[in-house]
């Protein structure tokens, strides 16, 4: 290795290694290498990465149930609890949040007021069994990353109704990603059958559909979804109300992607590349999985990470009119819809916390879709 | 100019057969919607006190309101009445949608127009400037700024501004008009009275179509700078503002005056949740009244099928405006 820069012969053959391995990198190992000098996207990504996580591992997470049933009564519209180490009556090992007591007396005009207990220390500990669970759906559970075992502990404080605001909002994270993966799957195979067949066909079929797909484009999105959204019956279970609205996101997401698809199609399909596959007596089977398929599924995942966002978006959107996702369901739109009484804006701030994890959800998906678009694109190189 | 006239009448005919396929897609969303007209106008009598045989006058019903005719047949007649501006009654208000509509249509248009010249009227020199220059730090903060414009909740936004307003002057600057304009007929003190409340809207929408803009002038301009024209013009000694305004902009001006339908439509996404959260009374709200109170798929129809018929309009008009300025554009076309 020290030999290295002395040596010509070696440093020749490292760099023709290092010409080798970029001549037979497969196109992902490429995209990943582009996509790893972009800071900014690599930054976002780790974000995207450590909210998806918290959002498949919310029920662990979190130390209550987010729905009802884990709610704390005493202590309704409460304020974020920090836990600490120290008080005035000595440090701890242990990190601990403070009792609170609600109470109605003469003092307090006979309204519940609730009390914060300084002596009555709640330690936090790892590892609490808690409110049973499934992980993924599927693996019973009652184990909690943390909480307060003699206690309750909120860190981001409570909603009207007693609710862990943090437990609240990593499944909301969950559910408004499941929501746009429903979505995103429903629209991308539309897309890719509609796209698929006007790409194919070309022609007189071609104009048709792209007639379609541009009228369906024009009309607003929002108006559109709402439209739909209120054929839902509104006796519908949370659940079923929950794939309604992947579906309509889907239903009505298609256009932007068939469009894309279609590209994709007409440009491949008049490569050379393919030209020579024919040539060579390849059937269309082939031509298709072997060689069609591998030059653009890079650049339908970018399509599918760019139109997440806007999928998410959607879903909050109709949730905050009040046509999506309703209460019980945690979802980001239903947190957002909490935050717009005057009442929260004044005194409960800490109801706006979920919508930071939004902004941040949306963000980093934005950011790595357009990294993955700079990265997908081999030309970006000579660009620059 | 034959060739022009030519151009023109293809376009509005492509906008002509759009919005023939929207208004299918619109009048097939208002059928769907569970029980119809007739159902809604006997709910209602029987609200008022008057007995009635169901079935029979059901039928009855649906016979009077032209709802046993075929589909077909009665998206036609919707249609035709829909490109006089007439859209039948509502049946759950029972009254007439386009005097329902009237005004407030035109306001929520007004409203949106202004929120896109607001935005380009920022967009097109910051985005000249961000493009021209090299700063890694202006090109970066505008990135930010770029998808804060959608990430960050338009409705936020608005609330924190009527927070700090509440808070800081005990005005809430909600609505449209001051409680004494809101009923009278439009006088020159009415629209003041307008524009002095209509800011905020304005500045809500065009804050992300800003920053969406902002994005494309930017791309735009960084695409063309490099090219070898502009090299060309700066080596015979055209340089600064004067180069750039010549040269580049004018390229880059087609895609971005092609964009403004899209726009548009992204800004009519907005409307009904800065309506919700700031209270206006125009046609935003009513969709949202319409859609999530009432249930009220003849105005909700009316209202969808005008916002799209406004950005096939103005997509329309664009086309034409470029084929003026780009020559290019009008040939190929007609080819």
């Amino acid at each position: 290795m020290t030999d290295q820069t002395t040596n010509p012969a070696s440093a020749g053959m490292s760099d023709q290694k290092s010409k080798e391995a970029y001549f037979t990198a497969s196109q992902g190992q490429l995209i990943w290498a582009r996509f790893k000098k972009q800071r900014a996207a690599m930054i976002a990504a780790g974000v995207l990465v450590v909210l998806l996580l918290s959002g498949l591992f919310a029920p662990f997470l979190s130390p209550y149930n987010p729905t009802v049933a884990g709610k704390n009564d005493d202590y309704t519209n409460g304020a974020p609890q920090i836990p600490q180490f120290c008080d005035d009556a000595g440090c701890s090992w242990r990190p601990f949040v403070y009792g609170v007591e609600r109470e109605r007396s003469m003092e307090t005009n006979f309204r519940w007021v609730t009390k914060i207990n300084t002596d009555d220390r709640k330690y936090l500990s790892f590892f609490v069994e808690g409110w049973e669970y499934k992980l993924f759906g599927f693996i019973p559970m009652d184990t909690h990353l943390f909480g307060a075992p003699d206690g309750f502990v909120h860190l981001f404080g409570t909603d009207a109704t007693g609710k862990d605001i943090f437990s609240r909002t990593l499944h909301a994270i969950l559910t408004s990603m499941q929501v746009g993966t429903i979505g995103v799957f429903i629209a991308f195979v539309l897309a890719l059958v509609i796209g698929g067949i006007s790409g194919y066909y070309g022609g007189w079929i071609d104009s048709v559909l792209q007639m379609i797909t541009d009228a369906v484009r024009t009309v607003p999105a929002i108006p559109l979804f709402m439209a739909v959204a209120a054929f839902m019956p509104p006796e519908l279970s949370a659940e079923s109300r929950f794939f309604y609205i992947s579906m309509i996101l889907g239903l009505i997401g298609w256009p932007t992607l068939a469009r894309r698809v279609r590209t994709h199609l007409l440009t491949e399909r008049n490569q050379e590349y393919v030209l020579a596959a024919q040539l060579c007596g390849a059937s269309s089977g082939h031509v298709i999985r072997r060689h069609l398929l591998p030059s653009f599924t890079s650049y339908i995942i970018v399509d599918l990470v760019i139109s997440f966002p806007y999928m998410v978006l959607s879903e909050t959107a109709l949730s905050f009119i009040g046509l999506g996702l309703k209460d019980p369901v945690n979802s980001l739109g239903v947190m957002l819809q909490n935050v717009t009484s005057a009442d929260v804006l004044l005194n409960y701030q800490w109801y706006f916390i979920p919508v930071f994890f939004f902004i941040a959800l949306v963000m980093a998906f934005v950011f790595v879709g357009d990294g993955l678009r700079d990265a997908a694109d081999p030309y970006s190189d000579n660009n620059k | 100019m034959l060739q022009f006239a030519k151009f023109v009448m293809t376009r509005a005919i492509m906008a002509l057969i759009t919005l023939v396929i929207v208004s299918l897609v619109v009048f097939s969303l208002m059928e769907l919607v569970p029980g119809d007209c007739a159902e809604r106008y006997l709910a209602f009598k029987n609200t008022q006190g008057s007995s009635i045989q169901i079935a029979n006058e059901l039928e009855a019903e649906r016979a009077r309101l032209g709802l046993d005719r075929p589909f077909l047949e009665r998206w036609g007649s919707w249609i035709a009445g829909a490109f006089q501006g007439d859209f039948g009654d509502s049946c759950i208000l029972r009254v007439d949608i386009a005097q329902l509509l009237g005004d407030k249509f035109w306001i929520s248009l007004a409203l949106c127009v202004a929120s896109l010249a607001l935005a380009y009227t920022i967009a097109i020199p910051v985005g000249i400037i961000a493009a021209a220059s090299s700063s890694a730090f202006l090109n970066n903060s505008l990135r930010l700024f770029s998808y804060l414009g959608l990430a960050l909740p338009n409705f936020l936004l608005a609330l924190m501004i009527m927070l700090f307003a509440t808070v800081y002057f005990g005005n809430t600057l909600t609505g449209l008009f001051s409680p004494e304009f809101r009923d009278a007929d439009w006088s020159w003190d009415r629209f003041v009275d307008l524009l002095s409340h209509a800011w905020l809207p304005i500045f809500i929408l065009g804050w992300s179509a800003t920053a969406f803009a902002l994005q494309t002038v930017r791309a735009l301009m960084s695409d063309e700078i490099g090219k070898l024209y502009v090299t060309a013009a700066a080596a015979r000694g055209v340089s600064g503002g004067k180069l750039l305004w010549r040269y580049p902009a004018r390229h880059a001006l087609g895609p971005i005056v092609n964009s403004l339908g899209f726009d548009l439509n992204r800004i009519f996404n907005e409307l009904p949740i800065v309506a919700l959260i700031l209270t206006l009374t125009e046609a935003g709200a009513l969709l949202i009244e319409a859609l999530a109170r009432s249930n009220d798929q003849q105005l909700a129809g009316a209202i969808i099928f005008l916002l799209t018929a406004s950005i096939v309009t103005l997509n329309f008009l664009t086309d034409v405006l470029l084929a003026v300025l780009d020559p290019r554009v009008r040939k190929s076309i007609i080819r």
